[in-house]
């Protein structure tokens, strides 16, 4: 098990270090000259090739890379392009948090809630309350985040004035970008515990259980869900998948100043320097996410070991 | 030991029912299997509509009249007009033309890169299979709209930069499908038999290989075109796909979301063309990898 987690670990370095270069070369390379945007209607060529050499940019590329290696170990991502005055660092500092709790808020709703349904539907396996779950994962699976919020907000939002349309800072702010981030997660974690938990109910210490007596409860409590649990727990992994990327369409729509708007801003603007530290970041997030997906899946289950 | 020859690797193609009694028996599948009938006939409809759109729509879909602004279905209108004057129904049926080119485009880039990549993983083994697919677990690690995202905020919205981050999105999956697929057949004895008279890889590739793989690959691809579709909308939603004044249902949502109180049938028409267009991909897709691959199927029971 340690040896397991020394090994994933020690895989994350070359990754991280891979990402970084990869996107350094693609900025490189992209079109889109940083320094004509930031110019814009004052360019001239002496004045580029200025602004070109107080960037850094008229130096060797492996040069270049190295000194951003070096300061992006220590967290300084230098100043955002279009905004000199906002260190990158920051930027990220005040906005990724903001991303993060609503991305937890999402994550924990369609746990639980989903946990609930999945077991639902798959103890009343092919009753009324069974399709009707199993057609709202269908939708759930399907409808684009953007068009489940389109009709949250018209209808508690501007028909029955339930909650703000937009903004951010107090508490009823969160209410629909949250339902709107859990929406795809919630309709995941029910598909994978309704089976789950629907093979579970078709091993045979479930029918021994029954044979002898069990209560129902009894049974559900103790052996069904306790086996089913595994690939439920490893959902979670994928559901902050769900909740992290819906940011970018929540965090427009809902003006919440978050890691995500601020992404899609600096690509509309190819505010380049947000943009390679944005992808640095997301690409650290999801390398954690699933290294512990990975290792809690190792812990829980003890067939597995590496 | 040589595995066991599964069952649905000889089987036909066509449902059941169809290739047994010959296409009299459509009905009969259709009746059995209506939700993915329905969703199929749907989806002929649209791609009908979508290619024909140009000639079935009454107006070129930028052509803007302002002095006929936000006004709801009339005669000359029939779905009304959005805030620039342009006719509803005539952007929505580009829009169909647009996310159906673009994901037809992505899933035939993805599916050419996944079966290759696959095909070679598979095929070779060993050291240069281990590098092949480090690759594509790293990939498949990212959320596709993620990594759609970062892709094209790299390289900036262009039609060919969204079919190219769309297609980065979707191919690694389809590679390790296709590489899981090709392990199993390389022991088969047909493979051997072809070698022993001396095929060569290439041979190999495309006369035996690539062609058993293939219902694997049709029904990975069909579930895929829903999510390529569904992705392509979020990113023009974002403002970072289609660009206008090309029409997108994305980007259409996008532009009247600020008309969601006054005129909410102008999100309501293109928000529903997407969301039966993505369900109906999922439905068909679904039954489709029930018959073509089992494996498919039963994960997603």
């Amino acid at each position: 098990m340690l040896r397991y987690l020394a090994y994933r670990v020690a895989l994350t370095a070359p990754l991280l270090l891979g990402t970084a270069l990869l996107i350094f070369l693609a900025g490189h390379y992209a079109p889109g000259d940083p320094v004509q945007v930031l110019l814009a209607d004052h360019y001239t060529p002496e004045g580029a090739a200025h602004l070109r050499h107080e960037l850094g940019l008229d130096r060797p590329l492996a040069a270049q890379f190295a000194g951003y290696i070096g300061r992006a170990a220590r967290f300084d991502f230098g100043a955002s392009y279009v905004n000199p005055a906002r260190p990158v660092a920051e930027i990220v500092r005040q906005t990724l948090p903001v991303s993060l709790r609503l991305a937890a808020l999402a994550v924990a709703a369609a746990a639980l809630a989903g946990t609930a349904l999945g077991v639902c539907a798959a103890v009343f396996e092919r009753s009324a309350a069974d399709r009707l779950i199993q057609l709202g994962v269908i939708a759930g699976l399907s409808v684009p985040s953007f068009v489940v919020a389109a009709v949250l907000v018209l209808l508690f939002a501007l028909r029955w004035r339930l909650f703000p349309v937009a903004g951010w800072g107090h508490p009823s702010d969160y209410v629909l970008p949250v339902a709107v981030l859990a929406a795809a997660p919630l309709a995941y974690v029910t598909r994978i515990s309704r089976a789950s938990v629907r093979r579970a109910l078709a091993e045979d210490y479930v029918r021994t259980a029954r044979s002898k007596g069990l209560r129902r409860s009894a049974i559900l409590a103790r052996h069904v869900l306790r086996n089913a649990a595994l690939p439920i727990v490893t959902t979670i992994g994928m559901a902050f998948g769900y909740a992290i990327t819906g940011a970018f369409v929540v965090e427009v729509i809902f003006n919440i100043p978050g890691m995500a708007r601020v992404a899609v801003d600096a690509i509309l603007q190819r505010d380049y320097s947000v943009i390679q530290t944005a992808v640095l970041v997301y690409t650290a997030i999801f390398t954690f996410v699933n290294l512990a997906v990975d290792v809690s899946y190792a812990a829980l289950n003890p067939r597995i070991r590496y | 030991m040589r595995p066991l020859t599964p069952a649905f690797a000889t089987e036909p193609v066509l449902p059941r029912g169809v290739a047994a009694r010959g296409p009299a028996a459509l009905p009969r599948w259709a009746r059995r299997e209506w939700p993915a009938a329905a969703a199929a006939a749907f989806l002929a409809l649209l791609v009908v509509l979508a290619a024909g759109a140009p000639w079935l729509a009454p107006y070129p879909y930028d052509r803007q009249d302002l002095d006929h602004a936000l006004q709801g279905p009339e005669r000359l209108h029939w779905l009304g007009t959005d805030q620039y004057g342009r006719d509803l129904l005539t952007r929505v049926l580009h829009g169909a033309r647009i996310s159906l080119t673009v994901g037809f485009a992505a899933v035939t880039a993805e599916s050419v890169i996944g079966v290759a990549w696959g095909t070679l993983a598979g095929f070779y083994g060993g050291a240069a299979d281990a590098a092949l697919m480090r690759v594509v677990d790293l990939l498949i690690a990212f959320p596709s709209l993620l990594l759609a995202v970062l892709v094209t905020g790299i390289f900036g919205p262009s039609l060919v930069n969204i079919v190219a981050a769309l297609t980065m999105t979707a191919w690694p999956a389809m590679a390790r499908t296709v590489r899981s697929e090709v392990v199993a057949l390389r022991e088969r004895e047909y493979i051997e038999a072809a070698r022993a008279i001396g095929a060569g890889p290439g041979r190999l590739f495309r006369r035996h290989l690539v062609p058993n793989a293939m219902h694997l690959v049709a029904a990975r691809a069909t579930l895929d075109v829903s999510a390529l579709v569904l992705t392509e909308a979020t990113l023009s939603f974002i403002g970072i796909g289609v660009q206008p004044p090309r029409p997108s249902w994305g980007l259409m949502i996008n532009e009247s979301f600020q008309f969601l109180q006054s005129h909410p049938y102008l999100v309501i028409v293109p928000a529903a063309a997407l969301s039966l267009t993505v369900i109906a991909l999922n439905v068909l897709g679904e039954a489709l990898a029930e018959r073509l691959d089992p494996r498919l199927g039963g994960q997603r029971g």
